[in-house]
């Protein structure tokens, strides 16, 4: 084998050499490529899943936050619809009581009078005492001292006893109705208040005193009569 | 013959690995970038459905205190017609005795 031989073989290894290198590096590339976007697509895709986690759970604490706000609102709103009730309610309390002052003016028919016997009866019932001390408005004493032989007489008719001995207050007198001026004072709008003698057992028996057992016992049946045909 | 000239091939293999190297390390930053781009986006979407609830619950609340109005005042109508019935009742039974 002559030089020229040798360094012809020589050549043409260098070269399969070289192109075995070649394609190596080809290989390294391709590969350092493929590792490039594998690894960029999962660190990528690992993020993202972390940013979008990171924000359905915001919008879920806003949705909350709405939901908890428009159920404050609703609240708000149910608690002024009741307000308004409730307004309404008291408004007819105050009207009616505007009303009781004028049963005591109705001195001409007798009304009134009748009337004060009637509470007399009524307290002298519930007592069942044999002396019993009357309280009534100043502007009402004549009216009662009227009404008192009879009212103590039916009583006694009613119970099956003696007459009993009634003794009208003339130092304390129940306050007088309710007037511009005295709007801010007690007032009373007719009526009467019995005790016993010992002062342990009371009657009120004042359209007043009436009327607020009435509205508080009646309470359902004008919740009904107001608001029955509306939805709060 | 140069002796070096056959080491060509082992300077481009270690020039390949050297890129490759340097090609995967980038994978981070390029990741970073893309997923910073996607957070901006995702961020503007998250901004925009904020202010278009906001403004669609500013919307409820007026529709619901128009609501509560309407309820209101349709109550004082209907109560209205009423009324004068059931403060004769309370007087009624406040002056009807029973003995």
């Amino acid at each position: 084998m002559n030089d020229a031989d040798v360094s012809k073989q020589i050549q043409q290894m260098v070269r399969f050499i070289r192109q075995e290198a070649e394609e190596k590096a080809n290989e390294i590339s391709v590969s350092a490529e493929e590792e490039f976007n594998i690894e960029k697509l999962q660190l990528v895709e690992a993020e993202k899943k972390k940013i979008r986690q990171e924000y359905e759970r915001k919008e879920r604490q806003v949705e909350i936050r709405k939901k908890i706000e428009y159920s404050m609102q609703l609240n708000a709103s149910r608690i002024k619809v009741l307000q308004a009730q409730d307004d309404v309610i008291s408004s007819m309390k105050e009207a009616a009581s505007k009303e009781l002052l004028n049963v005591s003016h109705h001195h001409d028919d007798h009304v009134y009078r009748n009337l004060l016997k009637d509470l007399i009866v009524q307290c002298l019932l519930r007592l069942k005492e044999p002396s019993v001390l009357l309280r009534c408005r100043k502007d009402d004493l004549h009216l009662v001292e009227n009404v008192l032989d009879s009212a103590a007489q039916e009583y006694a008719e009613k119970a099956n006893v003696d007459p009993p001995e009634i003794i009208v207050d003339n130092q304390v007198y129940l306050p007088p109705g309710l007037t511009h001026q005295n709007s801010h004072d007690l007032y009373c709008s007719g009526g009467v208040v019995l005790a016993s003698r010992d002062g342990k057992i009371v009657c009120e028996n004042t359209l007043d005193a009436r009327l607020d057992v009435v509205f508080r016992k009646k309470l359902p049946e004008i919740r009904k009569q107001l608001f029955g045909q509306i939805v709060a | 013959m140069d002796p070096f000239k056959g080491q060509g091939g082992i300077q481009m293999l270690l020039i390949a690995e050297q890129e490759a190297q340097h090609i995967v390390s980038n994978a981070k930053d390029e990741a970073e970038r893309e997923a910073t781009e996607y957070r901006s986006h995702i961020e503007e979407e998250y901004q925009k459905s904020i202010s278009e609830n906001t403004g669609s619950s500013g919307s409820n609340v007026k529709r619901l205190e128009e609501e509560t109005n309407a309820k209101i005042k349709n109550l004082k109508k209907s109560t209205s017609k009423v009324s004068s019935e059931v403060v004769d009742m309370l007087l009624k039974y406040v002056t009807n005795i029973k003995t």
